[in-house]
């Protein structure tokens, strides 16, 4: 127990101190993290709104893809990008392996099925009269399908939000693709698992509760939004 | 002397696996108030959804203001923006009454000082003056009927089409109502609905058209063309 608290209490301290190694590896969780979701929401809120409004042959086929991507383990993503990026690989003249870019581009194909997949419950479970009702007072069918997106606005955001805690938390992807370089890729996922290993608890201790903090933080403002 | 405003020929639309909706020739005038009557699932929410163009007919011709209704969205698109079609249980969207009255405008680009004069007036017009900051989530259903018919009128369509409109409407507000529908049409807003009152369409002066299981079976003398 002793153990414990004096660890915590060193982690407290790691991060009042605001030790460099520390905010390096959260700002770099923040940074790849966010790009990530910035662009699986660019790609999964129209793939779902598609999938959901239209009618086409095989689309059951494709959501039972995409429910079975929403569970892909993130040590195949990065196994598949790492075949990808790596020198032999297609894209290896791009030189991207063990950069933050390599693993924005792991944890959006992680997290664009998820956002994909909410948009789509979203869109589902939306009141079928919104579209007419739409197009009744003349909108066409983008302008219809954006509000439809502004009525189930709390749902897409869930769908940011889950992809989002899925990208944050991940290590495979940050660990294959970015190398855990120190202060360049080395994220607050990564991190821990490595000073743990070295026996550094503490230190892992620290970051273990900015992540806990930055998912807290993220629910906080969904239900502030929700509440407005 | 009135021009066909709507005009229906061979319409077929099949809706799930037992529903088709036949309507070998109708037509309707620019000005007219016309009623749909008939029993539960004859057809007449079918028949107003396809002249609100939500639904394309699987064959036939329907014609609106001389112009064939064809499948071309952006052609469509121009066309519905000239009806509005007010549903019997009507979705109201997240947000105030003003929101929901703008939305139409906006999308025709009607803004500032304009849109809310437009606003008011409509609200005025369906007895709702000063119903503009409400929240539509604390509405009643006969305000709710109320306010979509506003967010309808606000837009000043050629075709105001109304599914059972007075159905959540309380007895004493359904005069005043059926006043503003006659006045309406004097205006020249044509004007189709679909009612269960046998008597309502006496009421506004309209002409009736019956459907029974998807079939047009009587309708004014020139609207239907003999069998």
């Amino acid at each position: 127990m002793e153990f414990i608290s004096s660890s915590l209490h060193a982690a407290l301290v790691l991060i009042l101190a605001f030790d460099s190694e520390v905010v390096q590896a959260i700002w770099t969780s923040l940074y790849t993290s966010g790009c990530a979701i910035v662009l699986a929401a660019i790609f999964g809120i129209p793939g779902g709104l598609l999938i959901g409004l239209n009618s086409f042959q095989g689309k059951r086929l494709v959501i039972t893809g995409l429910n079975t991507l929403m569970a892909l383990p993130t040590v195949v993503v990065g196994l598949v990008v790492y075949g990808m990026l790596s020198r032999q690989g297609p894209l290896g003249d791009w030189g991207l392996l063990f950069t933050p870019l390599a693993m924005i581009i792991g944890q959006t194909i992680l997290a664009t099925p998820i956002v994909a997949n909410y948009t789509l419950a979203a869109v589902n479970g939306a009141d079928q009269r919104i579209i007419t009702t739409a197009m009744t007072l003349g909108a066409g069918a983008l302008q219809s399908a954006l509000q439809l997106l502004k009525e189930v606005r709390f749902g897409i955001m869930a769908a940011v939000i889950a992809g989002f805690g899925r990208v944050i938390a991940e290590v495979g992807v940050a660990m294959m693709l970015g190398g855990n370089i120190r202060g360049y890729t080395r994220t607050m996922t990564t991190s821990i698992a490595l000073e743990t290993s070295k026996g550094e608890f503490a230190f892992g201790l620290a970051l273990g509760l900015v992540l806990m903090t930055v998912a807290l933080l993220v629910n906080l403002f969904l239900n502030l939004l929700q509440q407005r | 002397m009135m021009k066909a405003i709507y005009t229906l020929q061979n319409i077929q639309l099949s809706r799930g696996t037992t529903f088709t909706l036949q309507v070998e020739r109708l037509e309707l005038m620019g000005g007219g108030i016309y009623a749909l009557s008939g029993p539960n699932g004859a057809g007449k929410s079918t028949l107003l959804g396809v002249m609100a163009m939500l639904m394309l007919p699987d064959s036939g011709a329907l014609h609106f203001a001389g112009k064939m209704v064809c499948g071309k969205i952006s052609e469509r698109k121009k066309l519905r923006r000239q009806i509005t079609l007010v549903e019997q249980t009507p979705y109201m969207f997240e947000g105030n009454v003003f929101q929901n009255l703008a939305f139409g405008l906006r999308l025709r680009g009607t803004r500032g000082n304009q849109q809310r004069r437009l606003i008011v007036q409509a609200l005025e017009d369906v007895g709702l003056g000063g119903f503009d900051g409400r929240n539509v989530r604390e509405l009643s259903r006969g305000e709710t009927q109320r306010v979509a018919l506003a967010r309808a009128l606000v837009l000043r369509p050629k075709v105001l089409l109304l599914d059972e409109p007075t159905v959540n409407i309380d007895d004493k507000r359904v005069s005043a109502f059926e006043e503003l529908l006659i006045k309406l049409s004097q205006q020249g807003m044509t004007i189709v609905f679909s009612t269960h009152d046998p008597d309502q369409p006496g009421r506004l002066g309209a002409e009736v058209i019956r459907l029974r299981e998807g079939w047009v079976e009587d309708a004014p003398e020139r609207g239907l063309s003999p069998a």
